[in-house]
């Protein structure tokens, strides 16, 4: 059962030993061998597995369904895209996926483990070890510089990256002695992404990554996740307003109304920087 | 109601916890305020209600003999409105069940009516039938402590007679408001008790009859009250006059307006804290809502407000928590010093004294309010006055951090990233980080000061009875003898060594200035009652010349080696001028210390000594106080380790009610400090926090970003706070300075250890409750906003 994983992860290690760490230029060429695995291997232990999920804000009258019986599996190392109209569930997905959130009902499964269970505690710690967000507006702590907020998660986690080479990853090498307010957007959104990926985590959740960014600054941002997904084999779920963002995925998830609308599959994938806004 | 006042209650409303803190803190400083200076007015005025209703005397003096025709003399003195003449004496009491006899100042009521100067109070009971020669009016404060009554009987030998006295009455008088016994260092109610007795029955025990001994006086209008003691002086002369003295002398006056001076000391130093403390809390919750408000006071002047209508709006929030704060202040002040009057009514036996507190004391502590007040928001203020209105519509720029200075950017790189939050926060809001740090400050201070004070009056007492005065009994005579008595004295059984002494009075003169004061007359070996020189060490008295207590030293500005003049008090006022030579720190009393053979020489009655210090064999005791009892003219006899005892004692009750209440005001300073701090820190770094959280830091962790701030900076303080401590605590031991007492700064180890773990406490717990608002943070809302 753990084959795959273990192949995947041999892969990995080549790739890494292939790619300079060095230097800012993305190693984007290797993509195509990551390619092979698209479309993700239906029959290993979903990283992820939801059944039934729903979650209702308030009661009575006025509550709001925001999530209504979602079924989904999310495949390890997957780069999945969510799309949606606004109000249709997407972060609120997201947001129980990171532990942040409870689901009102059903089961959330990480690697078999009941999510929905855990204590307030264990969340956090399920969050510590496996997750690496991304939002729409950064989140930086702006009284630390880019090299030192990459470095507090680093502080944090088991087998963390350098703070330099998390950087260096999302072609920031040079700025990381500025504070976020020394950055523009797309930088700080590079950092937030270096942030997340230092501690090599099991899933990327990016909420609106290039929500607040322009085309050039984001396609550089998306570039970074597609290089951690391929690189780390993070599963990777990125939410977004944008459909031509969906052609990088793997798998495309429509929500609308808190119920899943579709799921597919791509068959081809297009790199980032042949995205269209 | 206008628009803006509703949102300045909206305002205040939002602010409510930090103006809780300002109006408690400030509070605490006003009631103070209210309670020592409403309780000084109070005091002046029952003090003097009560002189006036009992015709208290402006001078007295006492001579050894006098025909009761010299009264007409001394009515005709010029200045004299009233004259009283009097038989006054000490006795030793016996006491049943009392085996240490305690003296009591006897002083003869008029035979006809009541007395027409220094009149007395009847609590209870009737003043004495003169036909009945024992009986009795007794001080109240002594009849308490030895709970007798009107019926009781008590025995006092007078000149060698054992008489039984009858108490038919219980009073008090302004002339004996507060009194110690001869000989004690210490006020002891159970040791030293009035009695007024029929005059004849008095001038039958002193073999006084057509005679007096005392007179007292009350001055006319526009007196002299030099020339009228010249003049009492020069008339009693020939009867052995001791010297005629105003209350500056009598005891229990200027013990009163020690007290009173205390009380002005408290109603400046307390406030005077709690009332910057005010102002740093306003300043930190203003400068926050205003921090806040920029784009606010960008459109009301938009709106056309003016500059000064908008610093009025946001430093009326501030004089509203003044005014919160004065109000409670206000009340808590009345019902304190309703409570201080009790006790002092208590302690004192005033007729009555009821608090009153003055229009005027509640104006200036209302103004002292918001002048707190004012200084605090003046700051945040004039920034709101000056923002630009175009300025203040765009969104703030984002606080730039940096890295700071060379050293600091070592000692960050050296931190883990969560310390270094807190350190980069410290560094670049340090205005603010100074402010609470000072807060802090301030409250350990506060408890150096509360903490040093009881050590420095152990330490007085520790030197007092450890150092200086070593003897078990002190023996005062009624007048000098002989110092050929000795030997009687050491035959009395149970003495072990007896040492003389003298006490005078005289005037001392230098470069202008004229103190009346005692000078104490020490044998040159003296083993028992010792002089204390620098440093509390013992010194032998001066061969020749005079040594001085610092506190005298500096009134009549003298320095060893210069040359004063001394003047006997009496007779005919013989002079001699004496080298000072020694400056001494004796602690208790301010008076001058002479060689015991030349004391006597300079007041002209070589060899005679007023009493005696005795070193006990502790076995004899009980024979000894038989005997004292039975023996004429000794007028109090001083027990040193029963008034150790009962000092300590009545010394550690005062400390354990002002060690708590100074506890809970440095709590209240540094909780509120430290609160408002840690509020407005969870406020700013509300979004950051909950990022910490969203990346899986745990409460603990992500509560150590809050805590941490606050008590790096508590730790800051707390060498300030000791700094600031031990200045005022050597400040204000001079302000209480007073010629009763000196002390010398105590370095109290423990003290400062309390002060610095109280605080620290008190910020910590401070720091915990209002972490509680990290388990509430909103992980999901502070993702979907832009900060
Ligand atoms: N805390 C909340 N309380 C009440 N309703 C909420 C809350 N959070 C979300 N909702 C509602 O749940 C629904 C789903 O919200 P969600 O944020 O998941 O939408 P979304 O798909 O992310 O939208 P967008 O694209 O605008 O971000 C919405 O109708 C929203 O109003
Ligand atoms: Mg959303």
């Amino acid at each position: 059962m753990r084959a795959p994983t273990r192949l995947k992860a041999a892969i990995v290690a080549a790739v890494r030993r292939l790619s300079p760490i060095k230097g800012t230029q993305t190693p984007i060429a290797h993509k195509s061998l990551m390619m092979s695995f698209a479309p993700p291997d239906a029959a290993a232990e979903p990283l992820f597995a939801l059944r039934g999920v729903c979650k209702t804000y308030g009661q009575g009258e006025t509550a709001v369904r925001a999530l209504v019986d979602v079924d989904l599996d999310i495949t390890k190392g997957e780069l999945m895209v969510l799309l949606g109209p606004s109000g249709s569930g997407k972060s609120t997905l997201l947001n129980i996926l990171g532990g942040l959130d409870r689901a009102t009902s059903g089961q959330v499964r990480f690697e078999g483990e009941l999510l929905t269970a855990l204590s307030e505690h264990a969340l956090t710690l399920f969050r510590r070890r496996h997750v690496g967000f991304i939002f729409q507006f950064y989140n930086l702590i702006p009284s630390l510089t880019a090299r030192e907020n990459v470095e507090l998660v680093g502080e944090i986690a088991d087998d963390p990256l350098s703070a330099v080479e998390a950087l260096e990853l999302v072609g920031l090498g040079k700025r990381i002695d500025h504070f976020p307010s020394q950055l523009s957007g797309g930088e700080q959104q590079r950092v937030a992404v270096a942030r997340a990926i230092a501690k090599r985590p099991a899933v990327l959740l990016c909420d609106e990554p290039t929500g607040a960014l322009d085309v050039k600054t984001g396609v550089r941002v998306l570039e970074a996740l597609q290089e951690v997904n391929e690189r780390y084999g993070s599963t990777t779920m990125i939410v977004t307003h944008n459909a031509d963002v969906a052609r990088m995925a793997q798998r495309v998830v429509r929500f609308g109304d808190g119920h899943v609308r579709s799921v597919e599959v791509n068959t081809e994938r297009v790199p980032p920087s042949e995205l269209v806004w | 109601m206008r628009a803006l006042d509703k949102k300045l209650f909206r305002d205040v409303w939002r602010m409510r916890l930090h103006a809780a803190g300002v109006a408690l803190v400030l509070a605490c400083g006003l009631s103070v305020f209210v309670m020592a200076v409403g309780m000084r007015g109070s005091m002046e005025r029952t003090r003097a209600d009560y002189y006036a209703e009992r015709r208290m005397a402006d001078i007295a003096v006492s001579l050894v003999r006098a025909p009761d025709r010299v009264a007409r003399a001394l009515a005709e003195a010029p200045g004299v409105q009233t004259v009283e003449t009097r038989i006054a004496g000490y006795a030793l009491l016996d006491l049943p069940g009392v085996e240490e006899p305690p003296s009591a100042r006897l002083v003869s009521l008029p035979a006809q009516g009541r007395p027409r100067v220094n009149d007395v109070v009847i609590t209870r009971g009737r003043l004495p039938d003169p036909t009945h020669a024992d009986e009795i009016l007794l001080s109240q404060a002594f009849a308490n402590a030895h709970a007798l009554d009107i019926g009781d009987t008590l025995a006092a030998t007078l000149y060698g007679r054992r008489q039984t006295l009858r108490i038919v009455g219980i009073a008090n008088s302004p002339e004996f408001v507060f009194v110690s016994g001869p000989g004690e260092l210490f006020r002891q109610a159970e040791r030293f008790g009035v009695i007024w007795m029929g005059r004849d029955a008095l001038a039958r025990a002193y073999d006084l009859d057509g005679a007096f001994n005392d007179a007292v006086f009350m001055l006319g209008r526009n007196a002299n009250q030099v020339e009228t003691i010249r003049a009492i002086d020069r008339v009693l002369d020939p009867y052995g006059g001791a010297g005629a003295y105003g209350r500056d002398r009598m005891m229990s006056d200027r013990f009163l307006s020690e007290e009173l001076r205390q009380l002005s000391t408290m109603a400046t130093f307390l406030p005077a804290f709690f009332l910057i403390i005010a102002a740093f809390l306003v300043n930190i919750a203003l400068g926050r809502v205003i921090a806040t408000e920029r784009s606010n006071i960008g459109l009301l002047k938009a709106f056309g407000y003016s500059n000064a209508a908008v610093a009025w709006h946001y430093a009326k929030s501030a004089l509203i928590f003044a005014a919160i704060g004065a109000l409670l202040g206000s009340f808590a002040g009345v019902a304190f010093g309703r409570m201080v009057a009790d006790l002092y009514r208590d302690y004192y036996h005033f007729p009555r004294l009821d608090f009153v507190a003055s229009p005027a004391t509640f104006a200036g502590a209302w103004a002292a309010g918001f002048a707190s007040a004012i200084a605090g928001c003046l700051f945040s203020v004039l920034r709101a006055a000056r923002l630009a209105p175009a300025e203040a519509l765009t969104p703030p720029r984002p606080t730039a951090f940096n890295t700071a200075g060379k050293g600091l950017a070592a000692f960050a790189a050296r931190l883990d990233a969560k310390s270094r939050i807190i350190l980069r926060r410290i560094v670049r809001f340090p205005r603010r980080a100074s402010t609470t740090a000072l807060g802090v400050a301030f409250a350990i201070a506060l408890l150096v000061v509360a903490r040093t004070m009881p050590a420095e009056m152990n330490y007085l007492l520790d030197v007092n009875f450890g150092v200086a005065n070593r003897q078990d009994v002190t023996l005062t005579f009624a007048e000098a003898r002989d110092v050929g008595v000795l030997h009687e004295v050491g035959r009395l059984p149970g003495v072990i060594y007896a040492e003389p002494f003298r006490i005078d009075d005289i005037v001392l003169h230098h470069n202008g200035r004229t103190v009346h004061e005692a000078v104490f007359g020490v044998p040159a070996e003296a083993r028992l009652s010792r002089v204390i020189g620098a440093a509390q060490a013992p010194l032998s008295p001066p061969v020749a010349g005079i040594a001085l207590a610092r506190a005298l030293a500096e009134k009549l500005d003298a320095r060893v080696g210069d040359e004063i003049y001394l003047e006997q008090t009496r007779g005919r006022r013989i002079g001699a001028h004496v080298r000072v030579t020694a400056i001494v720190e004796p602690m208790l009393g301010s008076s001058a210390y002479m060689e015991l053979g030349a004391l006597a020489r300079l007041m002209r009655e070589p060899g005679r000594i007023s009493g005696a210090h005795l070193l006990m064999d502790a076995s004899d005791y009980g024979a000894f106080n038989q005997r004292i009892k039975e023996t004429p003219g000794i007028a109090g006899a001083s027990y040193v380790a029963q008034a150790e005892h009962s000092m300590r004692e009545e010394f550690d009750q005062g400390v354990g009610m002002m060690n708590f209440i100074y506890a809970a005001f440095a709590a209240v300073m540094a909780g509120g400090v430290a609160f408002s701090a840690a509020r407005i820190t969870l406020a700013e770094q509300e979004r950051d926090l909950a990022t910490l959280r969203v990346l899986g830091f745990t409460r603990l962790e992500v509560s150590y970003v809050l805590i941490g701030e606050l008590m790096a900076l508590a730790l800051l303080a707390v060498p300030a706070g000791i700094a600031l401590g031990t200045v005022l605590a050597i400040w204000l031991m001079k302000l209480f300075q007073t010629d009763m007492y000196s002390f010398p700064f105590v370095f109290h180890p423990p003290g400062y250890a309390f002060a610095v773990a109280f605080t620290l406490a008190c910020v910590l717990t401070a720091a915990l409750v209002v972490r509680a608002g990290i388990d509430k943070l909103d992980m999901i809302g502070v993702l979907k906003a832009r900060d």
